[in-house]
C-alpha cells in the first residue's frame, strides 16, 4: 500500500482486548452446513416422526441451542487485519464489544433456528476520511456472514459521525448485490482474503 | 419463553423448515391445501382477511446449492429460467426439473434473466443481464420435440459457475454479446413488442437497445440511447404492458419504460415523435433503495396501468397517473394541460434544449406492512389481480385490492363467486374506494434464508387438470431452491370436495 493514510494510530495490547474469562467453544452453522442442519434440527422434518422422545431432544439441544452473544461476534471479527497495518480490526478499535448488538438478545434463549436474529455492528474507522471503511466494513460483514447460521442478518454500519460519508458506506454495505459484485472482483477479494487470513 | 404452540400459530402455514425437503411420494394436493387452510385459522396476529393458503410443493430439480436470484416463465411455454452463480437453469414446468442449462457466456454472476416475446414456435430465445458488464443473447434451435424434458445428471456439487460444461449445455447459443455498459447489470426488459430492450447498471445508466434486424432470426441490435439521470445504480426496468397504454398521440409514442434505483428514486421514461428518450417523471416517496417495479398487467377499462414499486425501505407503494384520476365531477384532467401552453412557446428550440413535458404521477396507495426487512420481489398477477411481495425476512405475503364502500353483503358475495379471482373489469365509470388487504402469509418461506424472488406462474404440472388455467407462486432463494407454492381458498377447495 503506497500511501498510508493514517500512518500513526492507536495500537491497543493484546491484553486490553475485551475477552470472556471462561471461554466456551460453541458450534457454529456455516451455509454449507444446510443439510447437518435439517438433519439435527429440534423442529426438522424427521423430529415429526420421533414425536415425544425427550431424551432425544436434549443431545440435539446442545447442539442448537447455545445462543451466540455479543463476545463471540466479537471473537470472531477482531482478529481481522487492518488493511493497511499490520494488526487486527480490534486492536486498532474499529470493532468495539459496546458497538455490537444482537436483536432479540442472546440471553433471551435459544428459539426456533428459523428466527431471524439481526446482528448490528456499527464500525468505527481509523481516521474520519478513511476511503478504506468500505474495504474494513465488507471484511466484517463477509466474516460474519461465513461463520454464522443462515438465520442470521448481519448489519455493518459506520458509527455514528465517525466516517465524512457514513451514510453512503452503511448504504453500500447493506446492499446485497453489490455486496455480492464485490466479491467477484478479483483484486478486492485479493485484500479481503488477506484480511481474513488472521482469523481462526 | 415461547412454546411450540405459540410458534404454530403465528407461522400459519408450516413452511420450509416443517416439510420433508425430498419425500419420494406425491403429496396429495387437495388435502395438504386444508392443512394449511386450518392452520391459517385467525389469530391475533394473523391478518384478518388470510383467506388464501400457501403450500409448498416440491422443489424444482436439481437443486442449485448456492445463490439464485430470480426466475423467469416463458411468456407462453411450459417453461421457468432461474439465474444463479455465472449460468441459467431451465426448468420445465411440466415435471418441475431441469430441461437445459444455459452456461459459459458469462465471466460473473447473471442476475437476470428476460425471454424474448414473439419468437417463432420452434425456437426459444433469452437475454441475460450478468455482473460481467455485458448482456447475452442466447438462442435455442430446438427440433420437434424440444420441450421434452432431458433428465440432467450432473453434479451439482461441483459446479459453482465455473465454465467447465460447454458440452453439456445442449443447444443453447450465446449469440450475441450487447456490450456498453461500464459496471454490473442488474436487470433485463422486452418491449411488449419485442422491438426494444432496456438494459441498467451499477453505473448508473439505462440503455436502450432496438432490434434492427431484417428478420426475426438475424440478430442485430443497436443502441438507441443512453439514459443518464438516476443519481446511483440502477436497479431494475421494467416495459408498461401493451393493455390500455395510449395510443401514439401527441408527443410521445406508446412504449413507456419504468427504472428503479439505489437513488430512492422511479423514474419515467418515453420516446418523443423526434425519437428521443426523455424523463417525463420522476417518483419520489421511497426512504430507501428501490429494488424494483411491477406494472399493473390488468388494468380497469380506460386505466392507465398503474405501477407498483418496492423498496428495502420495506415498503409497497402504488403510483396512479395522475390523468387517469377521474375528479369528483366524473371529468378526465386535460392530459398535459399545463404543458401544451408551454411547448407552443418553446416550439423552435432544439429538442435538447427544450424542457420535456412532465407526466404527474402520485402515490395512490401503500400496500399493508407485514416485511420487516427489505423487499426483494413483487409479482402482480395478470389472472387474478393479487399480489405477492417477499423480502429478506423470509416471509412470502399475498395481498388482494378489495372495494371498501360496497355494503357488506355485496362484498361477501363477491369474493363468493369469484374465489381468488380479482372483481371483474368494472365497466362504469363511478371511481369506487378501493384499499389492499393482506389474504395470505408464509413465514420461513426458505427456511432461515433470505429469499430474492417471487413470480406469479402458470401451473402445467399434474397436480392441475386444467394446465395454463391455474397459478401458482415460484420463490427463489439464497439456499439455491426454487420452490412452486400451491395457491388455494377455503372456497374453492371445499367446492372440489363436495
Amino acid at each position: 500500500m503506497a500511501d498510508i493514510q493514517n500512518a500513526n494510530p492507536t495500537i491497543l495490547n493484546a491484553s486490553q482486548l475485551p475477552t470472556r474469562h471462561l471461554k466456551q467453544v460453541a458450534v457454529r452453522f456455516g451455509p454449507e452446513a444446510k443439510y447437518s442442519r435439517l438433519v439435527f434440527n429440534r423442529n426438522g422434518p424427521w423430529s415429526e416422526n420421533m414425536s415425544g422422545d425427550s431424551s432425544e431432544d436434549s443431545d440435539t439441544d446442545e447442539l442448537a441451542c447455545e445462543p451466540i452473544d455479543e463476545q463471540e461476534i466479537y471473537d470472531l471479527i477482531s482478529p481481522i487485519s487492518d488493511p493497511e497495518h499490520p494488526v487486527s480490526l480490534g486492536q486498532l478499535s474499529v470493532v468495539n464489544l459496546p458497538d455490537i448488538h444482537i436483536e432479540p438478545p442472546p440471553s433471551s434463549g435459544m428459539s426456533d433456528p428459523n428466527k431471524l436474529v439481526q446482528v448490528i455492528v456499527d464500525v468505527t474507522p481509523t481516521i474520519n476520511h478513511c476511503s478504506l471503511a468500505t474495504v474494513i466494513g465488507l471484511g466484517v460483514r463477509v466474516r460474519l456472514e461465513q461463520a454464522l447460521p443462515p438465520n442470521y442478518r448481519v448489519h455493518v454500519r459506520m458509527k455514528d459521525g465517525t466516517h465524512a460519508q457514513d451514510d453512503q458506506v452503511s448504504k453500500q454495505l447493506a446492499d446485497k448485490e453489490r455486496v455480492c459484485a464485490a466479491l467477484e472482483n478479483e483484486t478486492l477479494k485479493a485484500t479481503l482474503n488477506k484480511m481474513l487470513e488472521t482469523c481462526a | 419463553m415461547e412454546s411450540r404452540d405459540q410458534l404454530d400459530q403465528v407461522t400459519p402455514p408450516r413452511g420450509y423448515g416443517q416439510v420433508p425437503h425430498r419425500s419420494t411420494t406425491c403429496r396429495d394436493l387437495r388435502s395438504a391445501a386444508e392443512v394449511a387452510s386450518l392452520d391459517m385459522a385467525p389469530t391475533a396476529d394473523a391478518p384478518s382477511a388470510a383467506v388464501i393458503s400457501l403450500s409448498p410443493l416440491e422443489p424444482f430439480k436439481p437443486d442449485l446449492y448456492e445463490r439464485a436470484w430470480a426466475s423467469t416463465p416463458h411468456p407462453r411455454l411450459p417453461l421457468l429460467a432461474t439465474a444463479h452463480a455465472k449460468s441459467v437453469t431451465v426448468f420445465s414446468l411440466t415435471n418441475f426439473s431441469a430441461h437445459s442449462t444455459l452456461t459459459g457466456g458469462h465471466t460473473r454472476s447473471v442476475r437476470s434473466v428476460a425471454w424474448r416475446p414473439a419468437t417463432p414456435p420452434n425456437s426459444l430465445s433469452l437475454v441475460t443481464a450478468s455482473f460481467d458488464s455485458t448482456a447475452g443473447l442466447w438462442r435455442w434451435e430446438g427440433s420437434a420435440n424440444e420441450h421434452e424434458v432431458k433428465s440432467t445428471t450432473r453434479d451439482s456439487h461441483n459446479h459453482h459457475g465455473d465454465d467447465t460444461s460447454d458440452e453439456d449445455a445442449s443447444d443453447w447459443e450465446f449469440t450475441l454479446v450487447l456490450e456498453g455498459h461500464d459496471s454490473e447489470i442488474k436487470s433485463v426488459a422486452f418491449s411488449p413488442s419485442g422491438q426494444f430492450l432496456a438494459t441498467c447498471s451499477r453505473d448508473k445508466s439505462i440503455w436502450i437497445w432496438e432490434d434492427v434486424g431484417a428478420t426475426e432470426a438475424d440478430d442485430e441490435w443497436e443502441t438507441v440511447t443512453v439514459l443518464k439521470e438516476h443519481d446511483g445504480d440502477v436497479k431494475a426496468v421494467a416495459w408498461c404492458p401493451d393493455t390500455n397504454r395510449k395510443e401514439p398521440k401527441g408527443q410521445y409514442s406508446s412504449d413507456c419504460l419504468a427504472s428503479a434505483s439505489y437513488d430512492n428514486t422511479v423514474r419515467i421514461w418515453r420516446e418523443d415523435r423526434d425519437g428521443d428518450w426523455v424523463c417525463v417523471a420522476v417518483l419520489e416517496g421511497h426512504d430507501g433503495t428501490v429494488w424494483g417495479l411491477q406494472w399493473e398487467p390488468k388494468p380497469e377499462q380506460g386505466r392507465y396501468p398503474r405501477l407498483m414499486t418496492f423498496s428495502a425501505d420495506a415498503t409497497i407503494r402504488v403510483w396512479t397517473m395522475q390523468d387517469d384520476e377521474l375528479d369528483q365531477q366524473g371529468q378526465r384532467t386535460p392530459r398535459h394541460a399545463p404543458g401544451s401552453q408551454f411547448m407552443s412557446g418553446f416550439g423552435g428550440i432544439p429538442n435538447t434544449m427544450r424542457a420535456s413535458i412532465k407526466e404527474e404521477w402520485h402515490c395512490s396507495a401503500v400496500l399493508p406492512k407485514v416485511h420487516t426487512q427489505q423487499i426483494y420481489a413483487v409479482s402482480w398477477s395478470e389472472m387474478t389481480g393479487l399480489v405477492a411481495s417477499t423480502s429478506s425476512d423470509g416471509i412470502i405475503a399475498v395481498y388482494r385490492e378489495e372495494n371498501v364502500q360496497a355494503p357488506e353483503g355485496e362484498a361477501e358475495a363477491a369474493i363468493e363467486l369469484d374465489g381468488d379471482v380479482a372483481p371483474p373489469d368494472n365497466h362504469s365509470p363511478t371511481p369506487i374506494a378501493k384499499t389492499w388487504k393482506v389474504v395470505g402469509l408464509v413465514n420461513n418461506a426458505h427456511g432461515p434464508y433470505e429469499v430474492n424472488h417471487v413470480i406469479w406462474c402458470k401451473r402445467f404440472d399434474a397436480g392441475v387438470a386444467k394446465k395454463g388455467e391455474e397459478e401458482m407462486l415460484v420463490s427463489t432463494g439464497d439456499d439455491g431452491v426454487v420452490r412452486p407454492w400451491q395457491i388455494s381458498s377455503p372456497s374453492s377447495s371445499q367446492t372440489s370436495s363436495s
